[in-house]
């Protein structure tokens, strides 16, 4: 775009957001559009389709769209707050840092809530030694904005027995059933199991000037190159620079909020792209840094004034992390699936979705058939290996040859339970490569999170065998200790002392900071979140715009 | 990036610089002897089969490395007859191309020079020293005895670090130095990375949709 609009510091816009992400690419989007002046920062680069790249070991394990991994991030992990936490090699709460964020790589799994996530603790009661609440919307609430991200944004797919009602149909139909999901649906009618087509962040056909999916198969960990998956890259950020009223600022490292007298967020500090200092005057702010940046950034904004963080009278800044949890069986099949081919998910089985006392414990999940490991070489000689071969020489290589275009994995998502224990924390020795604490995660699943796990590789084992593999093995159920949902962290409630934001994304103690990511969340969901914050970003918008429109900020 | 997998990934690719903890251990050879001892024991049953089968890679492995020295960026001759050596009986010649015809050992060297750099120094020592008990050097053993050594090491960081870089060598982008002709994507029936593809994929989807997959 040859003319871009650009504010000077000194200018106080309407609003800066902190992030370019899932939730803040769609709130520069809907305010700009509305006429605000808004500078999105973000502390990735600008990266544009034809950069993304079919190179495994640079995107997948050389973190080349997360920041580089550690090693820039600082960021530590420990199971117990009694613990000195350590730098793990691999990144505990991962995201891409480009425009667009981590609507870039994910994978697209796209579900709705259902009515009951929203009001769980109602019907269940107290889970002890938890904070499992219900949330202060509902989903009829959500329900246009979930439309909206359906239409807006893009999604292919087609309604499941169970789905929560929906007021307009899918802008367009499911993927192509692929192997994987036609062997899972055989083996599901064996069990009286129901599949259904997945719901994708990704295109079956061209829509809002933008192309079908081509099935090159990188949609996990990628980016897309040919902008048929639905990040805020490709489906907002464009619509959000057209609008004149957004400057798009990318190598740009927040560190700090600053307040005035009254309390009020003035300026957002950063660092740009050659590491100085910079301040950006701004009537209001908008954090969707996403559930681990977002409650950091809150606790560095610390001062007199705020001295346990901005927003954080309550305490709940950084508390109730949830990742999500999860296993994976793995199967192989006497012929050639070719998975590795297009999208990762076309099937999946919902039938598991609600807690149920009879299983002991409390918790749902959904399954889904895909490649995972076996969509890419690397990966699948790394990961995707049965337990009974050796990890080298021939009987190594002839394994690894034969299982790849046979072999695929049923993958269980879950609840998790918001806890005190699980938090997102500055790291007291740790400094990411912009000198900034890192970020600490502290995690140990809640027992149930995990029961629930087993009990869905126990299903998807039961599949495999339906289905008619020639051999399944379970990928080592462990306690999670990392991961891309990063949910809870700064939570949406009503009472001021139980949560971080009012159930219209403003924070209780800042009049003019709204937070809008994951961190909003008040329960896990079952397992795929990003549909979800993409309505709550559309929502929020029409809440902030209504009170501007109010004189309300 | 929302999704399972990745999490999952997490959870077992804190190992994946070290071991694999579904590895199951197949010996070749009794581990009460000392590797001294036991190389001692192999040049008896020199002349078993797996060796018959396996001998000439490793000599081609050591040889292509040897003569092509001045292609290496940051190893020498000898260290760099070592680690493909070692590449090669981690994912050995057999009736297919391996780690040697894939030019595993250019990537290797490539990733010292570059992204792994500061793995090289501990590595080069490593083989120094595994080398010090040893009459020759690690190239010049027999595939049997290269096996037993490496067995006596493969829950070792030295070990696993060359595990990864021979499977990353193997499979990642020619730009990188190996996967050679793209030798181990055809190995596995992967059909590169270009994309797109058309519908069916494969067997059990073209059953649905009708047509021919483009199998193996």
């Amino acid at each position: 775009m040859a003319n871009k609009k650009t504010y000077p510091l000194d200018h106080a816009v309407d609003f800066v957001i902190v992030g370019s992400g899932s939730a803040g690419g769609i709130l520069a989007k809907e305010l700009s559009t509305a006429g605000f002046d808004v500078v999105v920062l973000e502390q990735g680069p600008y990266r544009r389709a034809s950069d993304f790249k079919h190179d495994e070991l640079s995107v997948v394990f050389r973190d080349e769209l997360q920041g580089g991994g550690v090693a820039n991030s600082g960021q530590t992990f420990r199971d117990d707050e009694a613990k000195v936490a350590i730098k793990p090699r691999r990144q505990p709460a991962r995201y891409a840092q480009n425009v667009g964020g981590a609507s870039v790589h994910f994978t697209a799994n796209f579900w709705r809530f259902r009515e009951i996530d929203f009001k769980e603790r109602s019907a269940l009661g107290a889970i002890s030694g938890t904070n499992f609440a219900d949330w202060p919307i509902t989903y009829d609430e959500l329900e246009p904005y979930y439309t909206k991200v359906d239409w807006e944004i893009g999604v292919s797919g087609a309604p499941g027995p169970n789905d929560a009602p929906r007021s307009k149909p899918f802008p367009m139909p499911p993927m192509p059933v692929k192997s994987s999901g036609v062997l899972m649906e055989r083996g599901a009618k064996k069990l009286g199991l129901t599949t259904q087509p997945e719901p994708l962040a990704i295109l079956s056909k061209p829509h809002n000037g933008r192309p079908a999916c081509i099935s090159c198969g990188y949609c996990m960990f990628f980016g897309c190159e040919v902008n048929a998956k639905s990040s805020t890259l490709a489906a907002m950020i464009p619509l959000a620079e057209a609008s004149g009223h957004c400057e798009i600022r990318p190598d740009s490292a927040v560190f700090k909020i600053e307040t005035d007298k009254r309390g009020r967020a003035r300026e957002v500090l950063y660092l740009d792209k050659d590491g100085k200092e910079r301040a950006q005057k701004t009537r209001a702010v908008v954090l969707a840094a996403n559930g681990a940046e977002t409650p950091r950034l809150l606790l560095m904004s610390a001062s007199a004034q705020h001295p346990d963080g901005l927003a954080n009278s309550s305490g709940f800044v950084g508390r109730n992390l949830m990742f999500n949890a999860h296993s994976a069986a793995q199967g192989v099949f006497p012929e050639p699936l070719n998975d590795y081919k297009g999208v990762q998910v076309t099937r999946i089985i919902h039938d598991f979705y609600e807690s149920d006392e009879k299983r002991g414990f409390y918790g749902g999940g959904g399954l889904d058939a895909r490649p995972l490991w076996s969509a890419t070489p690397i990966l699948h000689a790394l990961e995707g290996m049965p337990p009974d071969v050796p990890s080298w020489g021939a009987a190594f290589k002839d394994e690894m040859a034969h299982n790849f275009t046979r072999q695929m994995c049923i993958v269980g998502s879950t609840t998790s339970l918001a806890m005190d224990r699980n938090n997102i924390t500055l790291d007291p020795s740790s400094v990411d490569k912009w000198g900034r604490p890192a970020i600490r995660v502290t995690y140990r699943d809640h027992p149930d999170d995990l029961k629930m796990a087993g009990f869905l590789q126990d299903q998807a084992m039961n599949i495999f065998d339906a289905a008619g593999a020639t051999k399944t093995w379970r990928y080592p159920l462990q306690p999670t200790n990392g991961g891309e949902h990063l949910l809870g962290t700064c939570r949406m409630g009503d009472d001021p002392a139980s949560s971080v934001i009012d159930r219209d994304h403003r924070s209780h103690d800042v009049p003019n900071l709204f937070i809008c990511d994951g961190s909003s969340f008040v329960t896990s969901g079952r397992g795929q979140p990003t549909m979800t914050i993409m309505a709550l970003a559309f929502r929020a918008a029409d809440r902030i715009k209504a009170a501007a429109a109010a004189n309300n900020i | 990036m929302n999704e399972a997998p990745a999490q999952l990934l997490l959870q077992s690719c804190a190992s994946f610089l070290r071991i694999n903890i579904k590895k199951v251990v197949i010996m070749v050879g009794t581990t009460q002897h000392s590797r001294r001892q036991f190389l001692r024991s192999v040049s008896v049953v020199a002349g078993v089969e797996l060796l018959q089968i396996a001998a000439p890679a490793i000599a081609v492995a050591a040889t292509a490395a040897r003569k092509s020295g001045s292609a290496f960026q940051v190893l020498d001759e000898d260290d760099a007859a070592d680690f493909a050596a070692i590449a090669a009986r981690i994912i050995p010649t057999t009736d297919t191309p391996g780690a040697t015809e894939a030019g595993v050992i250019h990537f290797i060297d490539q990733a010292f020079a570059g992204a792994m750099q500061g793995s090289r120094a501990f590595a080069v020592a490593e083989i120094a020293e595994a080398n010090q008990k040893l009459d020759g050097r690690f190239a010049d053993l027999d595939a049997m005895a290269q096996d037993e050594l490496l067995h006596g090491i493969e829950d070792g960081e030295f070990f696993g670090l060359l595990r990864v870089m021979t499977i990353f060598g193997f499979f990642a982008m020619s730009k990188y130095g190996g996967n050679k002709d793209m030798v181990a994507w055809k190995l596995i029936g992967f059909d590169g990375h270009h994309g797109p593809w058309q519908y069916p994929f494969g067997y059990y989807d073209a059953e649905v949709h009708g047509g021919d997959y483009n199998g193996e």
